[in-house]
């Protein structure tokens, strides 16, 4: 039996000024429907407005230790994201893998580091204009980029039988490793050779 | 599910790599097995030997048909089996570098030689990969690598400030490069580079209601982060900046080793990249973009490397001009031939260069990499001789006085800095010059005239701070208490190999020429 | 319609349900106690150790850096056991195949593990 979480929730019917127009994302299932927001449209702003804000939060807070978990923040609502797209395998490594251990590890480096010092303040110079406006400049070109996609349903999305298994840890298991064996088995040289830059580089005798 | 099957034929191309790996683990292992109870010598000898087994596979493959390999995610062609080649030709000499270099410092370790013999699989890896994920995974494994070995000597700030710059802006580089190939997937639903090239036209034939191309712009922004991680990686100007810092804070054989195999290995990618996706687009894109930064970085990089009086930092000025003219070559790809007037601002719809013509600039490309290769790292090795722990931290090691009055205290190895300081500039008979001259050809073949004559001005330019070097070394007199270079069989060895190289391929480079000669230089489909 | 659609967030109810229940208990345990419970508040009380010693200094020193080899060490071998999920789903399936893919990606690893040990990452410096 499919328990149906959301369906019980209201359905609000928004819409959209001319410009915001391309904000709006159809359901996958039902593009034919009349435009209303689903749950997972609800849920996609929610957690796309916390990763923004906690994503700047972990830039402007003047505390490291704030910063860092402003960045566990980002990475659970990303992970939030991950699972609106059915990715569930990502989602669950998201929360393991980096809010788990990287956060550890980035914890570590802040203590490693005397928090107390504060760093020199920021100061307007030449670089830092053009480092400005090469970010603005890419912010509005990736703007342009995703402003006239079209929205279209997937292939499957009225297949119940592959989005139950879409996503799932099997599923990705069985690609994985029929697939993708060269860049897998890539991957565990570069953990290898991060193993040993890892002691080359932070052990105190080496 | 389906279980692939594997043949050998699959697995040739990725030999070479599969050696230096292994020979990496065993010095791992040998490392902390025998400590410091044996001699580290065998270190330095596995490498090379490594190197040369590898080399001999590359070697072998280069006569192979050129096919996809391993699922379509590597390819077997002889413009991937040649950069191996010309990798574990730069890592084995600069593996017989490091052996005095470390032993000086009393710093020598199974790991370093460990992370070079990693850095190279990668780099062999990466010049093969067909698919972005490969390519990324492969990218990044010969990246850590160099970002460990860059922090190697871990005492001064030199070090720090090194690795610390090139570990931030290589992981924004690849950051890049990842975010433009994930666009790249959106708009193809592919990270294949041959599906991509095919599913690309038609996503850019898309049309929308109002008449207009949603996908285009996705599919450039891709292509313009794609192409600005790449520029970081082989340090084309704008985005050099990171250049002269890291390789002068880097232990000197490392530097060689970036010089010449780092930036050989992200050419190579870059132009499987651009050659398979390119022409599907729209060739006029990639050309433009390739003349002006080919154009940007030759004229800087010289003109930077014009007033260095630190010969280390002069020779990373100098890469970074070298980098510029291999763009020449890339820019040449996309151009049309010598009959139509091809400029940055002109409108003739460009095709990409075709046949025979492509395979001189292929040529041309594959030999000006084999003759930086030989020519940076015995430039380098010059250094290293002459260069003293105690005086990295004045800053003074890299000064031009050391070389002063060189030819006369010890005249074989000032010959043979002249040669590589020759070669650099593109002077005959050296590898250099038949490199410039294949180069340079091929691109004016291709239409590029203007650019070709900024590209020989401006390497006219350089011969200037080349030449000052072989000055100081024949007609200033040497200062009192001179250092005389640090004499170490191994290191001679790899200066004696790396001159004899650079004049014995520039009097007769028909073997490697003929070598070269191929029309299925790259594979597409 | 809307209701027999098959939502992504199908499988996550009783994730739902758990950030519920820990989102109301972390409400209303505080604000039970702080209405419920007696308070006394005095110089003594408030001070931040009650042991006898008065506090020096902050408690945010710097770590030392034998802490940072091991969390680098475990992010390592950390998403080497993310790759063992998914081949161990499937494990049967893959058969001899996939168990050597995995050897050949463990036995690099294993290799770094072998390293390190003997290397004395592992063991505390002092």
């Amino acid at each position: 039996m499919v328990v149906d979480v959301v369906g019980f929730l209201p359905h609000a019917t928004i819409h959209l000024p001319g410009p915001f127009r391309y904000l709006w994302l159809q359901p996958i299932c039902c593009a034919n429907s009349p435009p209303r927001m689903s749950p997972e449209q609800i849920l996609f702003w929610v957690f796309a407005v916390a990763t923004v804000f906690s994503a700047l939060g972990v830039v402007v807070l003047k505390n490291p230790i704030a910063s860092a978990m402003s960045l566990v923040a980002t990475f659970f609502f990303l992970a939030g994201i991950y699972v609106l797209l059915w990715a569930h395998t990502v989602a669950a490594l998201q929360v393991l893998v980096y809010a788990g251990a990287i956060m550890v590890l980035f914890l570590f480096v802040i203590m490693l580091l005397s928090i107390n010092d504060v760093g020199p303040a920021v100061q307007l110079s030449f670089s830092r204009l053009l480092g400005a406006v090469a970010t603005a400049a890419l912010l509005a070109a990736l703007v342009l980029a995703f402003r006239k996609l079209p929205t279209s349903d997937l292939a499957w999305a009225n297949d119940p039988a592959r989005l139950a298994s879409f996503g799932s840890i099997k599923e990705v298991g069985a690609i994985m490793y029929t697939q993708w064996l060269f860049p897998f088995e890539a991957v565990s040289l570069l953990l290898l050779v991060a193993i040993v830059g890892a002691v080359v580089v932070a052990k105190s005798r080496i | 599910m389906t279980i692939p099957e594997f043949t050998m034929a699959d697995f040739w191309p990725v030999i070479p790599a599969g050696i230096l790996t292994a020979a990496a683990i065993v010095l791992m292992i040998s490392e902390v097995f025998l400590g410091a109870a044996a001699s580290r010598t065998y270190q330095s000898l596995l490498s090379v030997l490594a190197c040369v087994l590898a080399g001999a596979v590359a070697l072998m493959n280069m006569t192979d048909t050129p096919r996809a390999v391993l699922q379509g995610y590597a390819v077997m062609d002889p413009f991937s089996s040649f950069l191996t080649l010309v990798v574990c030709v730069g890592t084995g000499l600069a593996a017989l570098l490091a052996a005095g270099f470390l032993q000086h410092r009393n710093a020598e370790r199974g790991e370093f030689y460990a992370l070079m013999l990693f850095a190279a699989a990668g780099m062999t890896l990466l010049g093969l990969s067909n698919e972005f994920i490969t390519l990324f995974v492969n990218l990044e494994v010969l990246s850590v690598a160099t970002y460990a070995l860059t922090a190697w000597l871990r005492r001064g700030s030199r070090p720090s400030e090194g690795a610390f710059k090139y570990f931030i802006l290589g992981a924004f580089a690849a950051a890049l490069m990842l975010y433009g190939a994930a666009l790249l997937y959106g708009a193809t639903g592919t990270t294949h580079l041959t599906d991509m090239a095919a599913k690309l036209r038609a996503a850019l034939a898309e049309t929308d209601a109002s008449g207009g191309h949603p996908k285009q712009m996705l599919i450039y922004a891709g292509f313009l982060l794609v192409g600005a991680g790449f520029a970081f990686k082989v340090a084309a100007v704008p985005f050099h900046m990171w250049t002269p810092d890291v390789y002068e804070g880097a232990p000197t054989p490392v530097t060689a080793l970036m010089s010449a195999g780092v930036k050989a290995a992200a050419f190579v990618a870059l132009v499987r990249v651009f050659m398979a996706l390119g022409p599907a687009v729209d060739p006029q894109l990639p050309f433009i973009a390739f003349s002006v930064l080919a154009l940007l970085t030759m004229v800087v990089g010289n003109l930077l490397a014009l007033p260095q009086r630190n010969v280390k930092r002069m020779l990373a000025y100098s890469s970074i001009a070298h980098a510029g003219y291999l763009l020449l070559g890339v820019a040449a790809l996309f151009a049309v031939g010598k009959d139509a007037k091809v400029g940055v601002l002109s409108s003739t719809p460009l095709v990409g260069i075709s046949g025979s013509m492509q395979s001189d600039v292929y040529q041309g490309i594959l030999f000006y990499l084999l003759g930086y290769t030989v020519t940076a790292i015995g430039a380098f090795g010059t250094i290293v001789a002459l260069e003293r722990r105690e005086d990295e931290t004045k800053g003074n090691a890299w000064d031009l006085d050391r070389f002063a009055g060189l030819g006369s205290r010890k005249p074989g190895w000032a010959l043979a800095m002249t040669v590589f300081m020759l070669s650099l500039g593109g002077v005959p008979p050296t590898v250099g010059f038949i490199g410039k001259v294949l180069l340079f050809r091929a691109a004016v073949d291709a239409g590029l005239l203007g650019l070709s004559i900024v590209g020989m001005l401006a390497s006219a330019a350089g011969v200037y701070y080349y030449l000052r070097v072989v000055v100081y070394m024949y007609m200033r007199p040497a200062p009192e208490g001179a250092l005389v270079p640090e004499r170490r069989w191994t290191t001679e060895l790899a200066l004696v190999a790396t001159a004899a190289g650079t004049v014995l391929f520039g009097v007769l480079p028909g073997p490697i020429t003929a070598l070269l000669q191929r029309t299925d230089m790259l594979f597409h489909r | 319609m809307f209701t027999h659609m098959v939502s992504p967030l199908t499988p996550y109810l009783p994730v739902a349900v758990v950030l519920g229940l820990a989102g109301l208990l972390a409400v209303l345990i505080p604000a039970l106690t702080t209405r419920l419970g007696p308070r006394s508040v005095n110089e003594i009380k408030s001070a931040t150790f009650e042991c006898g010693s008065d506090p020096i200094g902050s408690a945010r020193q710097r770590f030392a850096v034998k802490f940072y080899v091991v969390a680098l060490l475990f992010i390592v071998f950390d998403v080497e056991a993310v790759f063992l999920y998914p081949w161990a789903v499937n494990f049967k399936a893959l058969g001899w195949f996939g168990y050597g893919t995995m050897v050949a990606f463990a036995f690099t690893l294993v290799m770094g593990l072998v390293y390190i040990w003997k290397k004395g990452a592992l063991t505390w410096e002092s």
